[in-house]
């Protein structure tokens, strides 16, 4: 039947006040039956997806701070990073050699952390970590593991966010801009982190 | 993910109800003009946030909308006679103004002034546009009027409909917001559609299909940007404008009109689907016209003139159509856009529940739109906060599409076309 024109309609209504409501009758899987409240109750209730590995890198001191914040809440398989040694890291640093730290101090290997991650999150407040961006980032994509930016933007300037965005954008297939910090837990939380 | 508190809280908009309060501080659309098309016309039933109402135009030409029940015995006002300046109760003549001030009680001495004693709880109704809005909220906190450009252009730039849509208000919105849908579910539509078809735009959208997206805030609610791969060194960008708190539009596509939708709760179980197109510019063709009466683009079907029931419904499971959805011609099997829309939204349930979803990044501009909205409703509640959409400026807002080359951040490259601009076209591919 031609999809893209009236005909369908026209034809279609002409049958269907022929043929009356008989034309579609409601059997116990049609749609009238199946959408309603009643029904909603005898959805399945087995989980319908496994644990998910992400890692969240804060890339500067403030996203760091951002990140403490809520690291103790109860997450899935969520690992919380950062990067050890301040300052600017250039792009050509090898993954082995890119200094990260957990939470307690303890010090951390990119290419331990990505291995059978799922979502990698990138969290940044300055523009400064382009270099370590680009580090995680390309690790990512050789493995093709999500990669998304939050930039965050509390107390700070348009400006200031728009260099922290720019140097986010070239890998993050997902980019956020959020104006208050309370969207890292949020976020987690919606991805299952 | 969202745990079922939050699920609750943002899809509940009863009177009491934390978003039910939030959606009061709005004008939200209530009926078209054209459902109370003369004075003294037969009143209108309509329930909008879980309040049974009833619609008038009186003698005069003022608007009413108030409480749908007689306050003497209960009798609903639809069966009201519609005449000298009221609405009269047929039960025993009872009789309103549009403030739901009764005025006369037949059976009571003109001078014992009983009748002022019974009034009926109304709002506002007032037309701006093609539409009919209302505020449900405290007199004290009224906004200023509407001032969206769709309903503000001159009358042969717009048109507007609206469509009974049997589910929660918020996932039918979430489907405004999640622009990554439309590569998929829409890919028919793309090609054959009137109100879509033949812009170059649509070459991008068919060549990449995964897009990547930027998630920024705006002061009324949020932009969210989708970047395709254009010719070299280029960006093809579409940027689809949420303000809150249920105001969406999509992103234009050659020199079609621009279109939008505004999703407002009925109830709990069902929401109000409203479908706009305009043209900044320029007066709609005939032909646009003709398309958007006969159901293409936002707009659709419908069961029966004034039912807004869509012609495609449950009862006849959207009359989906397998061998259009195995040819590919229609993705889904639906026909139409909005009815692709909507059938699956429905599909979900009458309130979907949304701690059993698996959202994933590329689901951002949804999770940033929740988190708002929770945030917003919250503060109101706590706080008395007004919350973000209420003023002239944050609705001065528009989607747009453009090719920039790939250094540019569409916030700032495109603040412009992103902005209202009275007598400048929308900015599109
Ligand atoms: S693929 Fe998105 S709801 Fe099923
Ligand atoms: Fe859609």
């Amino acid at each position: 039947m031609p999809h893209d024109s009236d005909d369908i309609f026209e034809a279609d209504n002409a049958t269907r006040r022929d043929r009356g409501p008989v034309d579609h009758p409601t059997m116990l899987s049609s749609c009238s039956r199946a959408a309603t409240a009643e029904e909603a109750r005898y959805r399945v209730q087995y989980p319908n997806s496994m644990t998910r590995s992400s890692r969240i890198f804060a890339l500067d001191e403030a996203a760091a701070e951002a990140m403490y914040g809520i690291t103790e809440e109860p997450w899935n398989d969520a690992h919380f990073l950062t990067l050890a040694a301040r300052g600017k890291v250039s792009p050509d640093t090898r993954p082995e050699d890119l200094p990260l730290s957990r939470p307690d101090g303890a010090a951390a290997s990119l290419l331990d952390e990505i291995e059978g991650a799922d979502v990698v999150v990138l969290l940044a407040s300055d523009g400064t970590s382009e270099g370590a961006a680009e580090v995680i980032a390309r690790e990512c994509f050789e493995r093709r593991i999500m990669c998304a930016g939050l930039a965050l933007g509390q107390g700070r300037s348009d400006a200031a966010v728009a260099t922290v965005v720019n140097s986010m954008r070239r890998f993050a297939r997902v980019l956020v801009v959020a104006q208050d910090d309370d969207f890292i837990p949020a976020m987690l939380t919606a991805l299952r982190a | 993910m969202l745990r079922k508190e939050v699920n609750d809280l943002l899809t509940q908009t009863d009177p009491g109800t934390t978003m039910g309060e939030m959606f009061r501080q709005y004008w939200i659309p209530a009926l078209l003009a054209r459902e109370l098309p003369e004075d003294d016309c037969p009143p209108v039933r309509v329930k909008l946030l879980g309040e049974r109402l009833i619609a008038f135009r009186d003698s005069k030409g003022r608007y009413g909308l108030m409480d749908e029940f007689c306050a003497h015995r209960g009798v609903s006002l639809w069966f009201g006679r519609n005449e000298e300046g009221g609405l009269r109760c047929p039960y025993h003549g009872w009789k309103y103004d549009v403030n739901g001030q009764c005025i006369e009680v037949p059976s009571e001495p003109e001078e014992s002034g009983f009748c002022e004693k019974i009034k009926l709880k109304a709002y506002p109704l007032i037309k701006v546009g093609d539409v009919l809005w209302t505020h449900m909220g405290d007199k004290e906190n009224r906004p200023p009027e509407p001032e969206w450009e769709f309903a503000t252009v001159p009358e042969d730039q717009t048109y507007t409909s609206k469509r009974w849509q049997e589910c929660n208000w918020l996932q039918a919105m979430e489907g405004g917001i999640d622009s990554s849908h439309v590569s998929f579910l829409h890919s028919g539509g793309l090609k054959s559609d009137p109100l879509f078809k033949g812009a170059k735009g649509n070459q991008y959208n068919a060549n990449d299909k995964k897009p990547v997206f930027e998630v920024t805030e705006s002061d009324g609610g949020l932009f969210i940007g989708a970047r395709r791969m254009a010719e070299e060194g280029h960006y093809y960008w579409r940027i689809t404008p949420w303000v809150m708190p249920s105001f969406t539009m999509v992103p234009p596509r050659g020199d079609h009109p621009v279109h939008g939708h505004f999703w407002v709760p009925i109830d709990d179980y069902n929401c109000w689907a409203w479908s706009f197109d305009y043209h900044p510019t320029r007066p709609l063709t005939p032909e646009e016209l003709q398309a958007m009466k006969d159901g293409y683009g936002v707009h659709n079907k419908y069961e029966s003139e004034d039912s807004f029931r869509p012609l495609q419904n449950k009862d006849n499971d959207y009359l989906m159509d397998r061998a259009a959805q195995k040819s590919g011609e229609s993705y889904s099997g639906i026909w139409g856009i909005a009815m692709q829309d909507a059938s699956l939204q429905e599909s979900m349930g009458p309130v979907v529940d949304r701690t059993r979803e698996n959202l994933v990044s590329t689901d951002n501009g949804i999770i940033m739109a929740r988190h708002r909205l929770r945030k917003a409703a919250i503060a109101l509640r706590d706080k008395g906060v007004q919350p973000p959409g209420r003023t002239t400026e944050h609705q001065m807002v528009r989607s747009a599409a453009k090719v920039l080359p790939d250094d540019q951040p569409f916030k700032d490259a495109m603040a412009e076309d992103l902005t209202v601009r009275p007598g400048v076209k929308q900015t599109s591919v």
